[in-house]
């Protein structure tokens, strides 16, 4: 009820106002590193993007017209430093391309294993089997609730790519998860 | 059902966008399509996995560093502010430089800088005369040279193409004549021969028809009737 609003603390914070801007990351910060523990299967590089996000937040904030939501704005920039991250880790694999299972991360499983109940487990780990475009939009829009023109926008690319992907992630996390039942 | 035709019905039916003829559309390929029911199925387990997802609260971080206030971004961006600028007026100075040919010197320890300090002749449309004569000169003679010498080669080589062909001409047609004279003395001495035959036998008739009317009867030499050698024509 006494919640200010996202826009009134993005002019404070512009003003200089820190409380504002702390006000803003606490807003979003439990979505942003929860975006980036799914995205990347793991709390040490989820830690390192959600810091980097906010950064690349607070820099491009006076850039922020308020037209859209500010979440959505703010996971559009989160999507970007997301892919930069996987350019920096992995730069001959294409962001298309199903990471392969060796080539993953170590420590994913143990981390992706203490989330919420078995059926959970499975799908976060099925999730990482993913390539990372479909993975984005799995994300955004199960996890972020955004709607099918949202993501595009955030993502840059046709509402029909998005719907496209989604279509063909469903099918692949289906495969993923018969073969881990299995 | 086309593949785009699912896709659409499934978006339309995650955004709660189904109208009734789509709804049962919908609801006829899940039970008719396994493939697409999966689908529904995963994006359903989605759905709950997200509803009950129940995340790690994010570790502490400095969020201080995320915090520079913007009139201070502002005014360390101001430092280099002037950077297009510097660029653009060293850019221009540099053209001129290149175009007016703008020089420094260092000449005895003193450094001279201003346009065209070499001091080079400016040529005159006489100079520029005398200059294109002596070259237009020099190319003339060259290929005069040049001609002369393919005159004298092509000379010489027709020399010895002439002897060539004259020396052939006298050596077959001595040849030629030689081999006509062998066969004109071959068919004179056959002529001879010929003529010698015929008036021997000439001479063996008349021997014949004077034995003959004088009834002297012939010797076992002479030639008989039927072709064998006469005395004469031994």
């Amino acid at each position: 009820m006494f919640e200010k609003s996202d826009e009134k603390l993005i002019a404070k914070a512009l003003a200089g106002n820190k409380s504002a801007w702390f006000s803003l990351i606490n807003r979003y910060e439990k979505s942003v590193y929860h975006y980036g523990v799914r995205m990347t299967g793991s709390h040490h590089d989820a830690a390192d993007l959600m810091q980097d996000i906010f950064i690349s937040v607070f820099r491009n904030l006076s850039s922020y017209q308020g037209t859209g939501a500010f979440k959505s704005w703010l996971f559009r920039i989160a999507h970007f430093r997301c892919i930069e991250f996987y350019r920096r880790k992995r730069p001959l694999v294409s962001l298309d391309e199903c990471p392969d299972v060796s080539e993953q991360d170590p420590g994913l499983t143990p981390e992706v294993a203490m989330m919420g109940d078995q059926s959970q487990r499975h799908l976060m780990q099925a999730m990482q089997s993913l390539p990372v475009n479909q993975r984005a939009v799995v994300e955004l829009k199960y996890f972020g609730q955004f709607t099918f023109d949202e993501i595009a926008d955030q993502m840059g690319l046709s509402s029909n790519t998005v719907k496209s992907r989604l279509y063909s992630a469903l099918a692949k996390l289906k495969q993923s998860l018969e073969v881990e039942y299995v | 059902m086309s593949e785009q035709d699912k896709i659409t019905l499934l978006s339309a039916w995650m955004d709660g966008q189904l109208n009734e003829q789509q709804r049962q559309a919908f609801e006829a390929l899940c039970v008719a399509d396994a493939d697409f029911a999966a689908r529904v199925e995963q994006s359903n387990a989605l759905d709950v996995c997200a509803l009950q997802f129940t995340g790690q609260t994010p570790p502490a971080w400095d969020k201080q560093a995320s915090f520079v206030p913007h009139h201070q971004t502002r005014h360390e961006g101001g430092k280099w502010q002037f950077m297009p600028t510097a660029a653009v007026v060293f850019s221009i100075l540099a053209m001129a430089i290149s175009l007016t040919n703008f020089s420094i010197q260092v000449e005895n320890g003193r450094l001279l800088a201003g346009f065209s300090l070499n001091n080079k002749p400016t040529m005159t449309a006489e100079s520029v005369d005398q200059l294109v004569q002596a070259r237009l000169a020099d190319y003339q003679q060259t290929n005069q040279a040049l001609f002369e010498q393919y005159v004298a080669a092509l000379q010489k080589q027709q020399q010895q193409n002439g002897a060539q062909l004259t020396e052939y001409l006298l050596s077959s047609s001595r040849q030629e004549r030689r081999e006509d004279f062998a066969e004109l003395i071959q068919f004179i001495n056959q002529q001879r021969d010929d003529d010698q035959l015929f008036y021997a036998r000439q001479l063996n008739n008349l021997q014949q028809e004077i034995y003959t009317q004088n009834g002297i009867p012939l010797q076992q030499s002479t030639p008989s009737s039927n072709g064998s050698v006469l005395p004469n024509e031994e």
